[in-house]
């Protein structure tokens, strides 16, 4: 077993050891051959080999030295318009040497920036088009604004299909001497959809406790390593503990930094999943709505939430009387 | 069921009694001398400010002497008729069963202006004929409404125990609920109740019940906090408020901003307002004065801010429909603003371990605080072998390590694997 990160360690380095995204892959083979690349726009969910395309394209294009012809910027970490200038410009601008005549910027989780720092980033983009190409990665390219998104080829990353993912984990498992049985595969699968990422941190979690991975393992490993556990709090509060279930979304947005509207949204999916009357999963729709609203207006996340959770108390508590009546 | 401490804590006999020796010795000889027979004062006029043990003194005295006492407050002499029907009472010394009675009249500053005059007029009457002890407290003694009653009365001045009496007190009541507690956390509440003794237990209890240790850090950060009474009561009229006009008042009273008395409502509702629909009201009351503090923000225009005042207090008192009012349920300082800074820190070393992962992984360092940090966890408390490799890999400090594994223990044993 090796002690580095799994998901670091297996990532592919160049484009033929990308095994999926097919299509993408030989279109990015292709500019590789014309060493030629346009602005790139790379969407899709995580975990689905946008950063890891990015930087294999980088290292076919350029070769091992390939980290000196590029730059990687997340604007989750900085998003603001000032280092979209500053740090963006003085890159961009800067022709290099060598077989390429251009430099290739990658700016990841490019959904995040703000729309100021988007406006200047395409004015950059235009003036030192011949100097600096950029790849940008989103989740979701409805977040880049249109300037933007014209300019570039845009390539829409999908989740891996079922058979790669299983054939890259079984690779991985092997490779570290760790008994994965089909089971816990499975369940692997479906902890984590098709996010190759999460999916082989699970594995290499369940793989530190030193037991075939079976989907026990699997399951129990996905519990704690996800702190928004909004089921749990919806069933803390369904059940009329409102302080335990108020204080259990305190943890996630204070302990995990947990978003008040990744909240909300799982607690819609959750609503229409519980196990309640037909009639009522509408009904509480429209306090969710209602709640989602005042939190785009409100200025606490904490507050607007447990209101929302003193909400699902009452429907709780009525639910059981009409259930009585009945 | 929870018991106020200031109840449960209550000295039973004058030796318990905190502070004023002087004054203390002064009444009982007063009260014994009525052994001899009739003094020329027949009542004893025991004034001082709120929390220093007058009422305490007199309940712990009738105690130790065994007597009985007959205790009035404020609403049960509004009327001069209501007064005269102890005038009975106070005509024999001895009760039916042998007992020497005292007769206490508590709360004297509770009679208003001209509507309770008669009142004082009427205990001015008892007090001259009494044949039994009467004792009377009021904060002030030289109020102008007392001047003729005062005549009648052996004036004993209550004074603030000192911060020494206070701190003693609050020990031992430690000592016997179990917590250990740092002296100068204990010393801090001392100093700030400045000799209110009640208030000082009441914080005490708010503060460190159901604790096992009770720290300075749990309590400084309330250094900026005015009198303790006064948020008590403003909770107290809003939760438990009849109408919107004294709910409203209440947020007038109290001494603290109004995003901190918003805390407070909002620590305390869920407990206070037990039954569902009254607390989804409340709630939901909560979430409004909220969404107008966000539309200040956005606006910038403070006048706003008297639709933050009606939900949070009108509208939370209003809330209050099926919810009995009955049992003591004791008042909780907002948790949510110590949890805040607490997470502060811890956030600030997500991050900064997140950079570090950052700089191997291709991830923002926000989204692998997020999203990695949970399974390295994992494996930190897991597999010590691993988390040494890793912690090499991402070249973590002896502080992250400790933070990642959640025990000093696995820290150190990983610790030993990297050197």
């Amino acid at each position: 077993m090796s002690f580095e990160m799994w998901a670091e360690k297996y990532r592919p380095k160049t484009l033929d050891e990308m095994v999926n995204q097919k299509e993408i892959v030989e279109r990015l083979k292709s500019f590789v051959k014309a060493k030629n690349v346009p602005h790139c726009i790379f969407a899709g969910p995580p975990g689905t080999g946008k950063t890891t395309a990015a930087l294999c394209l980088a290292r076919d294009l350029y070769g091992e030295n390939y980290r000196e012809y590029i730059m990687e910027l997340n604007a989750s970490d900085e998003r603001g318009i000032d280092v979209v200038r500053e740090t963006v410009k003085t890159f961009a601008r800067v022709r290099s040497i060598g077989e390429v005549p251009f430099k290739i910027m990658i700016l990841d989780e490019a959904d995040n920036m703000t729309a100021d720092a988007q406006q200047a980033l395409r004015r950059t983009m235009e003036r030192y088009t011949e100097t600096c190409r950029f790849i940008l990665c989103a989740n979701y390219s409805g977040k880049i604004i249109e300037p933007i998104q014209s300019r570039c080829a845009p390539f829409r990353f999908t989740y891996l299909p079922r058979e790669e993912h299983d054939k890259y984990l079984r690779h991985i498992a092997e490779n570290e001497g760790v008994k994965l049985l089909d089971e816990g595969l499975d369940a692997i699968y479906e902890v984590c959809g098709g996010d190759l990422r999460r999916a082989i941190n699970t594995l290499q979690a369940a793989a530190s406790l030193g037991k075939p991975i079976d989907a026990k393992v699997v399951y129990s490993i996905a519990g704690r390593a996800n702190p928004a556990d909004v089921q749990k709090m919806i069933e803390t509060a369904m059940k009329g503990n409102f302080i335990e279930a108020r204080k259990q979304l305190r943890e996630m947005i204070q302990k995990y930094g947990v978003a008040g509207n990744d909240i909300i949204r799982q607690i819609h999916t959750e609503i229409f999943r519980a196990d309640i009357p037909e009639p009522w999963k509408i009904r509480m729709a429209d306090i969710v709505g209602e709640i989602d609203y005042r939190l785009v207006e409100g200025a606490d996340e904490e507050v607007q939430l447990s209101a929302l959770l003193a909400r699902l108390v009452e429907a709780a508590y009525e639910m059981r009387g009409v259930v009585k009546k009945v | 069921m929870y018991q106020p401490w200031t109840v449960k804590y209550k000295p039973k006999t004058l030796k318990e009694v905190v502070g004023n020796k002087e004054a203390i010795q002064k009444f009982v000889e007063w009260v014994k001398s009525w052994d001899r027979g009739i003094p020329p004062k027949r009542a004893a006029f025991l004034y001082g400010p709120p929390g220093v043990g007058k009422t305490v003194t007199v309940e712990a005295l009738a105690n130790d002497l065994k007597m009985e006492l007959v205790e009035k407050n404020a609403s049960d002499y509004r009327t001069e008729e209501a007064v005269k029907r102890f005038a009975g009472l106070a005509s024999q010394y001895g009760s039916l069963f042998g007992t020497k009675r005292i007769i206490l009249f508590d709360e004297l500053d509770g009679l208003t202006g001209t509507a309770d005059k008669g009142g004082v007029k009427a205990i001015t009457d008892i007090t001259k004929t009494a044949q039994c002890p009467i004792v009377l407290i009021a904060n002030n003694a030289f109020d102008p409404r007392f001047a003729f009653l005062r005549n009648y009365c052996l004036l004993i001045e209550f004074k603030k125990p000192s911060t020494t009496d206070v701190l003693k007190h609050l020990k031992g009541i430690c000592l016997k609920e179990g917590i250990e507690a740092e002296e100068n956390a204990l010393k801090f509440i001392a100093q700030r109740s400045e000799g209110d003794i009640r208030s000082a237990v009441t914080d005490l209890q708010a503060l460190a019940q159901g604790k096992k240790r009770l720290t300075y850090d749990d309590v400084s950060w309330l250094g900026f906090r005015d009198r303790q009474e006064t948020i008590f009561t403003v909770l107290r009229m809003i939760l438990y408020g009849k109408t919107c006009e004294g709910a409203k008042r209440a947020v007038d009273m109290a001494d603290v901003d109004t995003d901190m008395l918003f805390e407070w409502i909002y620590e305390n509702v869920p407990a206070h307002l037990t039954d569902p629909h009254d607390l989804a009201r409340a709630m939901d009351a909560l979430s409004m004065a909220d969404v107008y503090r966000g539309r200040i923000r956005k606006t910038q225009d403070w006048s706003f801010v008297r639709y933050v005042v009606d939900f949070m207090s009108a509208g939370v008192a209003m809330a209050r429909v099926n919810t009995k009012t009955s049992g003591w349920t004791p008042f909780r300082f907002p948790e949510r603003i110590q949890a805040l800074s607490r997470s502060k820190e811890e956030r600030a070393m997500q991050l900064e371990i997140g950079r570090k992962i950052k700089r191997r992984c291709h991830i923002s360092a926000t989204r692998a605080a997020k999203e990695v940090l949970p399974y390295l966890r994992i494996i930190f408390k897991n597999n010590v072998k691993m988390a040494a490799g890793i912690a090499k890999w991402l070249d973590l400090t002896p502080e992250m390590i400790e933070y990642v594994a959640e025990s000093k223990e696995k820290a150190a044993a990983i610790n030993k694997l990297l050197s």
